[in-house]
This record gives structure tokens, sequence and C-alpha cells, in this order.
């Protein structure tokens, strides 16, 4: 099952590869969609087992002279992720049911799909480092030809350069990370090394993911790319790209290296709060509409990084919950970002203009909705995520001093005010007030509000029903 | 052995160099009784044939001392040689085109250098290894100045010329010293004798050797010769340079440092350790200044033999997990090294040039040359979809990490970021959206033919990626016995 929804993707991008003219415009978005659904219902389809077991588990032997394995498999932490990236490709290649979709775009929407559930369901650190890697070049595409090329032409071209280059030195340590588990643990499964006490390995491993996550202050090439990025581009980016980096840190740093994970909680507790504060400054003083939802999403992981840093039960149970529920909302907000950039041109609050609720009332709803979301309103998805953090940070596993987690929490609880504040803020500038009626403005077309509504449906489901991911896992932690 | 200055020609060290050695006797000959008026092509199967044929020789003799299971064969680093040869053989169908080169004169200097590459892995004595250093880089010298009348290539390898005499002078003086302190000259005979030699003058000796040995894999500070030679020289030429010169030097390398001198490793491994980090950051930079196919390759390929040398002091250091990873490395970057420099060889014959602008959207224009291409320098990179490279450079990450420093592990992770900077550079420009003047123009039989050689190339490297454990285990050196 899970080879056949990493396979959908792999036939989808070798089809659209091979034959561009076959599949122009239209054509293309459709086979995307086609796709991912495969790969939704597959994925979909995997018996929820035992929680600490894998699921719909695949061993075979790969590369024999390394002992790497070709092991793949979901549990509780992984399975709602893996479901998560095939929703959001869904949704981007409904989003690009449009006549002047390329074809190549798709192709790569769908490389960068497949390679994102292959690094939520490796179980062999080489797998996983191979996946990891693999969407990297497929973004940088993404990123550079069909961004915004900005007033100097190359603005998009620099920004991809500059979100590869941060990966890639991430990659790099964390590849080194890796070379010290196996040679430690004599293994590359992920499952076997648990237990592994080595502190340099665990830090190589956390400062490599932190640059995906990202965390404050290797946070820099996020709003840039972001910003420039098409309207998929940021959704991917945002929806999945970070969640790599929030499941590398649950997976390889809190549940494989717990013994010398302790000694850097710390450290990553205090990071993640500086990331929501910081994040929540900057969205207040931000003009456009992509960077502020950028920056956003810096607070969000913050709020993920200090709930891992807890190494708690509940503390793993709110990161795996705020990460569904950040790659939903936050790759809404893109959506709804996107749509006014594609038509208005520009994602400047200022050019933008008053009274989206006067011009364009079913967009503005769906942007306050969305904003309301982020913000962390109780009944929708992001409420449990948040409140879920401040739980475990109150009472961390005996690892995170109590004083230090609970000052956090009161800390974090300063940026969801802070959060209120830039939701208010961009809700007042762009939809309230005497509308500034522009020639452009035309309120939502079809495959927009069904991505809406496709994308909200969860949000509001997982807000009312926190139960469908609680349930998964019960036992959700590090000792399987 | 101490008593005598016999040194005993040992045949499954000699028998594959002979093979391809009289390959290249009998292309000379061919090409010197060939009429003068019969074409180049006919020139080129002429002297080509009996080329090719000499290295399938030596491929099947090394086949049969493998049955033997030899316990200190230099068999994997000989069979990387040979199939380098062979490709460059093959892909030298490029240089009928090319007037100014002397195609008989190509194939003899070709195989001299190749049997001196095969002789330096199969070394067990110092003279024999100087024998072998001396006939792969003298011809290797006359291959890069071999084009009639381009006064660059003249330039080049006169520079290329100058530096290899030097540090060949080194090296003999830093093995008669060792001859002269231990009065031995043999590797396992130097191994019990150097184990217990406190004499500050052994570390010097072992130094000067090494030394010499460095100039040949193109390590600083002997690396200022690579990028002048390797773009003065046509890319076919440059192909096996870059390549069997690497593997050759390693190949030995491993055999003098953990064999002949592994119980000096105290003396050589400090400063082996300091010259890759060096060489790899020194070759990153240089290539990121670079917006040439051609240069880019080059300086790549001073940082690659900087990932060549670090394996090499954990090996002693440590136990002989690691004995495989020098070869395994140098193996599948000799072929990724091949493939792109013999694309950029049929690049050069398309459109005239290597510059970036001139390989703008390469794959997809000219797919069948485009591709390998991002293929190989991906492999370079050690890059998903590339996931051999990944692979070696995973371990080649190994031994380090084991047996530190980890210094150099950490130095190491800086350059494979700082060469990931400029490979996927490359990639990306050549499937950036092509500008329509490119369009690829009719090509002539042979850079067909070459494009070929080139696909082959990148199906091997792919079908690696996909599978990489048989190779990985075929180049798993086998001790039996030490």
């Amino acid at each position: 099952m899970i080879a056949a929804s990493l396979g959908a993707f792999g036939i989808a991008a070798v089809l659209l590869w091979i034959a561009p003219r076959a599949f122009a415009g239209r054509r293309a978005a459709e086979l995307g969609v086609i796709a991912s659904l495969v790969s939704l219902v597959e994925l979909a389809r995997i018996p929820t087992g035992r929680p600490g077991a894998l699921w719909a588990e695949v061993d075979h032997s790969w590369i024999a002279p390394l002992a790497v394995r070709f092991h793949v498999g979901v549990d509780e932490v992984s399975w709602p992720l893996a479901l998560l990236t095939a929703i959001l490709t869904l949704a981007c290649c409904v989003w690009l049911w449009q006549s002047e979709t390329s074809p190549g775009l798709v192709a790569l929407v769908m490389v960068i799909a497949a390679a994102s559930i292959g690094v939520f369901v490796a179980q062999d650190l080489l797998l996983f480092f191979i996946f990891f890697e693999l969407a990297l070049i497929p973004m940088w595409f993404v990123v550079a030809r069909w961004g915004d090329p900005g007033l100097s032409g190359d603005q998009a071209r620099r920004a991809a350069t500059k979100f590869l280059l941060f990966t890639v030195t991430g990659s790099a340590l964390l590849l080194v990370g890796i070379v010290i588990v196996g040679l430690q643990a004599r293994s590359l499964q992920i499952g076997d090394v648990r237990g592994t006490q080595s502190l340099a390995a665990a830090i190589l491993i956390a400062l490599g993911l932190a640059v995906k996550v990202p965390l404050v202050p290797l946070h820099t090439w996020l709003p840039d790319a972001h910003s420039k990025a098409p309207t998929v581009g940021s959704v991917l980016l945002a929806g999945i790209f970070l969640k790599l980096g929030t499941y590398g840190l649950i997976r390889l740093n809190v549940q494989m290296l717990p013994a010398s994970t302790h000694r850097l909680v710390p450290w990553l507790a205090v990071v993640g709060v500086v990331g929501i504060i910081w994040a929540g400054l900057a969205c207040l003083a931000q003009d456009d509409l992509k960077r502020l939802v950028a920056y956003s999403s810096i607070g969000h992981m913050g709020f993920v990084a200090l709930a891992l840093a807890t190494m708690s039960r509940t503390g793993v149970l709110a990161a795996v919950f705020g990460s569904v529920a950040h790659g939903l909302i936050t790759g809404l907000l893109f959506f709804l970002a996107g749509s006014l950039k594609e038509r208005y041109g520009t994602s400047s609050l200022n050019d933008l203009g008053r009274g989206l609720y006067g011009r364009t009332p079913w967009r503005a709803v769906a942007i306050l909705v969305t904003g309301l979301a982020t913000i962390g309103l109780p009944g929708l998805a992001g409420f449990w995520g948040e409140f879920l953090t401040l739980r475990a940070a109150y009472e961390p596993a005996s690892l995170l001093p109590q004083r230090l987690s609970v000052s956090l929490m009161v800390v974090a609880t300063v940026g969801i005010v802070l959060a209120t504040a830039y939701v208010v803020r961009f809700a007042r500038l762009l939809l309230q007030g005497v509308p500034t009626r522009l020639d452009l403005d035309r309120d939502l077309v079809r495959r927009e509000g069904i991505v809406i509504i496709g994308l909200l449906i969860p949000i509001v489901a997982l807000g009312l029903f926190p139960t469908l991911i609680t349930a998964l896992g019960p036992q959700i932690g590090y000792a399987p | 052995m101490k008593a005598g200055w016999v040194i005993p020609i040992d045949w499954t060290t000699f028998g594959p160099a002979t093979f391809v050695a009289s390959g290249a006797l009998l292309a000379l000959g061919a090409d010197l009784i060939i009429p003068h008026r019969s074409g180049r092509t006919v020139r080129w199967l002429a002297s080509g044939i009996p080329s090719a044929a000499g290295i399938g020789g030596a491929l099947v003799a090394l086949h049969r001392t493998r049955v033997g299971g030899d316990v200190w064969t230099a068999h994997g680093f000989s069979v990387v040689i040979l199939a380098v040869a062979a490709l460059v053989v093959v892909g030298s169908v490029l240089l009928i085109g090319e007037n100014a080169m002397p195609l008989g004169e190509f194939q003899f200097l070709l195989g001299s250098s190749a049997a001196g590459g095969l002789v330096m892995v199969g070394a067990s004595d110092l003279v024999t290894l100087v024998v072998g250093i001396e006939l792969l880089a003298l011809p290797s010298i006359a291959l890069v100045g071999l084009r009639r009348g381009d006064r660059r290539a003249i330039s080049t390898a006169w520079t290329f010329f100058l530096t290899s005499v030097v540090s060949s002078a080194i090296a003999v003086m830093g093995i008669a010293l060792i001859y002269g302190l231990t009065g031995t000259l043999s590797y396992s005979d130097l191994h019990t004798d150097l184990a217990n030699d406190p004499r500050p003058a052994v570390a010097v000796a072992v130094v000067l050797t090494v030394i010499g040995l460095l100039f040949k894999i193109g390590s600083v500070p002997f690396h200022t010769w690579v990028p002048d030679a390797y773009r003065g020289a046509s890319p076919v030429v440059t192909a096996f340079l870059s390549s069997v010169s690497k593997v050759a030097t390693l190949g030995a390398l491993v055999w003098l440092l953990v064999i002949g001198l592994g119980s000096a490793e105290s003396s050589w491994w400090p400063a082996v350790a300091f010259v890759a980090a060096v060489t790899m950051t020194l070759g990153n930079v240089g290539a990121l200044r670079q917006y040439d196919g051609v240069a880019v390759l080059a300086w790549s390929s001073i940082a690659q033999a900087g990932f060549l040398l670090v394996p090499l002091g954990p090996i002693v250091a440590g136990d002989w997990r690691f004995f495989s990873a020098p070869l395994q490395y140098v193996a599948v970057y000799a072929l990724a090294n091949v493939v792109g420099f013999l694309a950029l060889a049929v690049v050069l014959k398309v459109r005239g040039s290597t510059t970036y602008g001139d390989l703008e959207g390469l794959a997809r224009t000219d797919p069948w040359v485009g591709l390998p291409l991002a293929f190989a320098v991906l492999t370079l990179a050690g890059f998903p979809p590339a996931i051999v490279g990944l692979v070696t450079k995973y371990i080649v990450f190994q031994p380090v990490v084991s047996e530190g420093p980890m210094w150099l592990a950490i130095v190491m992770a800086i350059n494979v970021m700082l060469g990931l900077a400029y490979y996927l550079r490359l990639v990306a420009v050549l499937f950036v959206a092509a500008p329509s003047a490119h369009r690829s123009i009719d090509a002539p039989l042979a850079v067909r033919f070459a494009t070929i050689v080139v696909v082959v190339g990148g199906l091997a490297l792919a079908a690696l990626s996909l599978w990489p454990g048989p190779l990985l285990d075929d180049l798993t050196v086998h001790l039996t016995g030490s």
C-alpha cells in the first residue's frame, strides 16, 4: 500500500516527463489529481495497528554491503503526516486546474510529494536521507522557475538558491550524524538504533533538521523562499517541507536518540519559544501577506519545537497534532494569499486595498476563518496543537527543568496574544474598512472554492474531533 | 628479501600491464603501416582496435588471477583503470574530427599511461612504484601537448612536465632515504622495519615519498597544474587524465601507506589529513568561481582528490573494516568523471564551447547528452537521484567518523555543501528553459557514436543507483591474511 502510494506519484511524474504534450494545461492537473487520489486512498486504507509497531511494513534487502534496507512502514506519528502530504498534494493539483499550467510543474509537485511521503515512511536511515534530499532540486525548480521574479528579475532564483544552500548545509550535518549513528549502532534501521548514546550525533542531526523546521536563527531562508514561490510552492514548502524537519526531530532525536537528546532539549525549548515571539513581532511589521504567513509558520514551528522538547507523551502528541494542523491551516492561508497574488499581481496589504468584505465576500470570509484557525480558535484544528503544547510544557518529562518549562509556557502564551494581534491587524487592513474597489475584483472561482472547502473540512473535523489523531496513539512516546 | 637487489617479477602484477602495453605498441605500429591516403576513420579503427584488444586481454588476464584469490592483488583498482581506459578508447572516436590530433600516437600514449597505472597499483616495492609512476606520468604529459600547432596545449604540457619532474624528484629522494635508513625496498619488509624506528629521518623520508605521490593525485600544493592541463587538453584526454591518474595514484597510495608505511602512520597521517582538508576546500572554492563545464569539473576533481585521501589514515588506525572505502569511492568517481568529460567533449563538438551559456537547456534540447551529464554531475555531488554517489559519500565518511579526527569530518561536511553549490548550479543550467538559438545541429556519425558511449555510461550510473549492492560487493577487498 505504501509502495502503491509512492508509485502513483512516480508513474504520474514519469508520464508528465516523457509526454508533456499529451498532458498540457488542465490534463496535467487532472493526472495529478488522479495520482494524489490513488495515493491518498492507498494511505488511508492502511489498517491502523498497535501503537509503537509498524503498520503496512515492507522490508527488503537493498544495499547489502552497507546493510541498507528498503524498509518502509508507518506508525501513529508518520501516518497522519503522510496523509497530510497526500491531501495537500491533491489540493495543489486541483488548484493547478487551469489552462496555463505547465506539465513540468505538476511533475515536480509529484516528485516532491513522493519524496516527502518517502521521508515519512522510511525506516532506514540512509533511505530517509535519500528521500530527504530528493525533494530539494524539484523544489528549487518550482521556486526558481515558476516563482515571482520580482522587480530585478532574478529574485525568485536567488530565494530558491538561498533555500537550497541552507538546506543542503543542514543535510551535510545530518549525513555525518547518520554515519555516527550507523557506526555506533551497527545498524541503519531506525527501530534497531533506539538507545544509542552519542551526543555528537544528536547535535548534528538536530542542527541539520533545525534548518528545515526552521528554528531561529536558521530561519532566514524561509520568508524569502515563501514570498517568491508560486502558490503551490509555498503550500508545499509550508505544509510539507517544514514537517520533514519536525518529523525528523520526533523520529530521529526524540525517539531514536532519547538519551543524548535529553541534553539538548532545554536549548530546543528556548529556541522554539524565541521563534514564537520573534515571528509574532515580525508578523506585526509585515506588509506582504505571503511574508506574513511565512513568519507565522516560524511561530507555529516554535510551538512544535517546545512540545518536542518536553519529551513527554503529550509533547509528542502535541507535536504531531501541531504539525498536521499547521500543514492544513497554513497551507490554506497560502492558497488564499496566492489567490490574491494571482489575481492582483501583488500580495502587499497596502496595494490590495481595504474592504474585502464588500468587494469579494466569499474570499474575505475564507481569509477570516483561516486567520482565526491560525490563532488557535477552539473548535478548529489549530487549537489542539497549541493547547496540548502548553499542557505538555506545564508537565514536562523530568528531563526539562520544570521551572524553565513553565516560564517558557508563559512566554509562549504571549505568542498567542501576538498571533491574535497580527491576525486582527491584517483582518482590519484587508477585510474591513471602506471598500477600495479595483477593476480586478472577482470572487473565488470554482477550483479555489473546492480547495478551500476541501481543506476547511479536515480543519473543522480535527477541531471538533481531536480523537481522530489522539486515538491513534495513546502510546505515542519515545518508549516503544 | 633484504639481502638481494633482485626484485622478482610478479606476473600477476605485470601480466595485465603487458597486455595493455603490447596493445599500445601494436596501435602505434598499425598507425605507421597504414597508407597515408587512408582517412582518419580508418586510422582510428586501425589504432583503436589493437588498443582495445590489449585492454580486453588485460581484463581476461586479471580475471584469471582473481580465481586464485590472491591476498594483495590490486585487482579492484586495475579493473577500474581498465574500464576507464576502455571507455576513453571508444570515446576517442571524437578525435577523428580533430585533425591536429595524431590518432596512432594518442592510442599509444594512452595505452602506455594505463599500463603505468596498472604497474603502480600492483607494485609491492618502491622501485616498481617509481617505474609505474614515470610510465604513467610521461605519456600523460605528451598527451596533453599532443595537438599539433596548439601553443596553449604545449605551454600547459610544459607546466605539467615541470611540476611532475619536481615531485618525482622529491619522491625519489624520499625513497632513497628510506632505502638508506632501512636497507629494503619491499613493502612487507618496510612494514616490519619501520615499526620500531623512532628516528626523525624516517619521518622525513616517509613524508617526502608521500608528497611525490600527492602531486599525481592533484592535491594541494601541487594542484595548480590541474585546471590548466585539463582545460588545455582535449576533453577526451582530460577524461582519461582526471580518472586514471587518480585511480592509479590512490591505488598505489593505499598499498604504500597502509602496508609499506603503515607502521609509520603517525608521521604521514597528520600531513595527509591536513593536505586532504585544504585540497577539498581549495578545489571547491575554485570551482565555485567557474562558469565553464570543463573548468568546473577540473576544479571539482581537485576537491574530489581531497575526499580520496581521507580514508587512508583511518584504515591503518582502525581495523580493516574500511579497507575497501577508497576503492569504492574512486571507482564511482572515475566512472562519473569519465561520463561527464566525454559528454562535455560531445558538447564541445556540437556547440563549440562548454561555457554555461552554451550548456543552457542541454538536458532539454539534447537529452541524450544532457541527461547523462546531469546524472554524472549529481553522482559527483552525491545527491539523489544519483544514489550511488550518495552511497559512496557515506562510505567515505564512515572511516573518518569512526576513527577521527572529528574536525576532518566537519570539514568534509562543509565541503559536501560547497560542492553541492556548484554541482547543482551546473545541473540547474542544464535544465533551464533553453534559448531557441541552441537547437542541436545534425551531428556527424562520430559524435553520435560518442553519444552512445555517454548514454551507456549514464545508464550504468543510473543502474548502479538502483542497485549499488553488487558493485560494492565486487569492489570489496577481501583480506584473507596479513
